[in-house]
């Protein structure tokens, strides 16, 4: 019998907070963390706004890294260390008391921030910035965990593909707890312009607030933001065994590759719709079970077109009635952090029962015509809801969560 | 080759307690000659090549990091104590060190 899979810890950092509670409340609060750029002159820029994380999260960062550790890290590392950190503390985990040979590390890393907005004079300290596993090792190496430590790089469905693998983990039975997440920070020049020149970033810049604006007629492309998301993912025998509060459950996941463009997607969603049947397959839930998608809804033209599109194929006369909502609306497209950020959004949605709206939805786009919880949250009890993220190189990933009952 | 003189060694010491003192957030008046600098002070190896390029600098010394990780694997250091020491072989006897092994 495969084991059950719950989340019982929770940590996430983003341009809206630096806690799960003040994220969630200005969430619901459908507050925009967007705000023209301070970690570099982006005056070479065509676009000069981002989601940055707020300045106190050096404060925060030092309450949870030694000096020393923090000097080998950039500061996305430090982000995701801080998260995991937190989330650890959310779960109200001992590791004393656990197996460490069965506890492990799985993080969605698409870039490491060692990049010119973060400059390094130490040479050693360089490779230690540079090295792709570091998110995950440094974890691994906080609490002397001996499980499988890896990341993995699946664009922006990095972390949502870091939860699906740590749900596996767990379901057969190799580790009781699984550190998943991810985190990322690309607000510096190169990318910027590298985006830019694929047009594939807003360039609205002035308000910033306003940039992101997920499904509607006038969007012109996505903001970048930065955070992490880290999630203790458990088996519900373990959790009870210590009686841990739990968030929520994971039902099952679905992960495809579309085989088709490095940048867009399938034609017509094509892809997306394969990979959402098949999440409802693998997690066993039908269609008019799902009360809630969080989108992976970047605010550009063709993401926002083809989710729309696959969703009314695989959810047919009940898509409209689904509400489906873009967090990207808020907090910018964290890329490798997205996916834990926005599945962290989506157990919260079922275990507060309200959902985060989608905002600057003020021109409706003919053609997108779904419930995407405009501008203003909603209360609404749901059980199952389904958390997208599709990344670049056509890596899909659908998370199914449901909320918990004992 | 330098001579070491009292003077050295003070300066050798004080410099290899401030440098952990500081890395690693603690006291210096917790520091001696017998802390340990894994488990006492969660430190770790590249220290050791940090303070290397310190006294360097400091002294001027021609050493490849080779002849020190040659020495060094058969005179593994563990406490403040016995790195202070290693560091003034160092500097006494720069890339001639393993002639003169103990």
């Amino acid at each position: 019998m495969p084991e059950e899979v719950v989340i019982t810890g929770m940590g996430i950092i983003s341009s809206l907070g630096l806690s799960l509670e003040e994220n969630w409340k200005n969430l619901i609060a459908g507050k925009s963390g967007i705000r023209h750029i301070t970690l570099f002159d982006p005056v070479s820029c065509a676009t000069r706004i981002a989601a940055e994380v707020p300045a106190e999260f050096e404060e925060l960062s030092r309450r949870y890294i030694k000096k020393r550790a923090a000097s080998q890290m950039t500061r996305v590392t430090r982000m995701c260390v801080t998260a995991a950190k937190i989330a650890v503390e959310d779960a109200g985990i001992s590791f004393e008391e656990a197996d460490r040979t069965r506890c492990s590390v799985i993080m969605g890393v698409v870039n490491t921030g060692n990049s010119s907005a973060e400059r390094d004079t130490n040479l050693q300290n360089t490779v230690f910035k540079s090295m792709t596993n570091s998110m995950p090792a440094w974890i691994s190496l906080e609490y002397q965990l001996t499980g499988p430590n890896f990341a993995v790089n699946t664009a922006c469905a990095s972390s949502a593909y870091a939860i699906a693998f740590g749900y596996e983990m767990i379901r057969n039975g190799q580790s009781d707890i699984v550190i998943v997440g991810g985190a990322d920070s690309i607000i510096n020049a190169e990318e910027i312009n590298g985006f830019n020149a694929l047009y594939a970033l807003s360039v609205a810049n002035d308000p910033p607030g306003q940039a992101s604006k997920p499904f509607s007629g006038d969007r012109d492309g996505f903001v970048i933001g930065e955070g992490a998301g880290v999630l203790i993912l458990e088996s519900a025998a373990h959790a009870h065994a210590r009686n841990a509060r739990i968030h929520a459950g994971v039902a099952g996941y679905a992960l495809t590759s579309e085989g088709y463009n490095i940048m867009a997607p399938m034609k017509d969603g094509e892809g997306m719709a394969r990979t959402m049947e098949l999440a409802l397959k693998n997690a066993g839930v039908g269609r008019e079970e799902i009360g809630y998608i969080n989108a992976h809804g970047t605010s550009t033209e063709l993401n926002d077109r083809y989710e729309t599109m696959a969703i009314k194929k695989v959810f047919g006369e009940l898509a409209g009635q689904i509400p489906v909502s873009s967090s990207k609306s808020m907090i910018g497209h964290t890329i490798g952090a997205a996916g834990a950020i926005e599945a962290i959004i989506t157990a919260m949605s079922l275990r507060e029962g309200i959902l985060p709206p989608t905002i600057n939805y003020r021109n409706p786009d003919p053609d997108l015509d779904l419930d995407y919880v405009p501008n203003i949250p909603r209360i609404k009890d749901i059980r199952t809801a389904m958390s997208n993220s599709f990344g670049f190189g056509g890596h899909n990933a659908i998370l199914v969560l449901k909320k918990y009952t004992a | 080759m330098a001579t070491i003189t009292e003077s050295i060694k003070a300066e050798v010491k004080e410099i290899v307690y401030n440098f952990f003192a500081e890395e690693c957030e603690t006291d210096v008046s917790r520091i001696t000659n017998e802390t340990n600098i894994i488990s006492d002070l969660d430190g770790d190896s590249l220290m050791f090549l940090e303070l290397i390029e310190i006294f360097k600098k400091k002294y001027h010394l021609d050493i490849e990091l080779k002849t020190i990780g040659k020495y060094a694997v058969k005179h593994p250091v563990s406490t403040i104590g016995q790195l202070i020491e290693m560091q003034l072989l160092i500097i006494e006897h720069e890339n001639r060190l393993l002639e003169f092994e103990r």
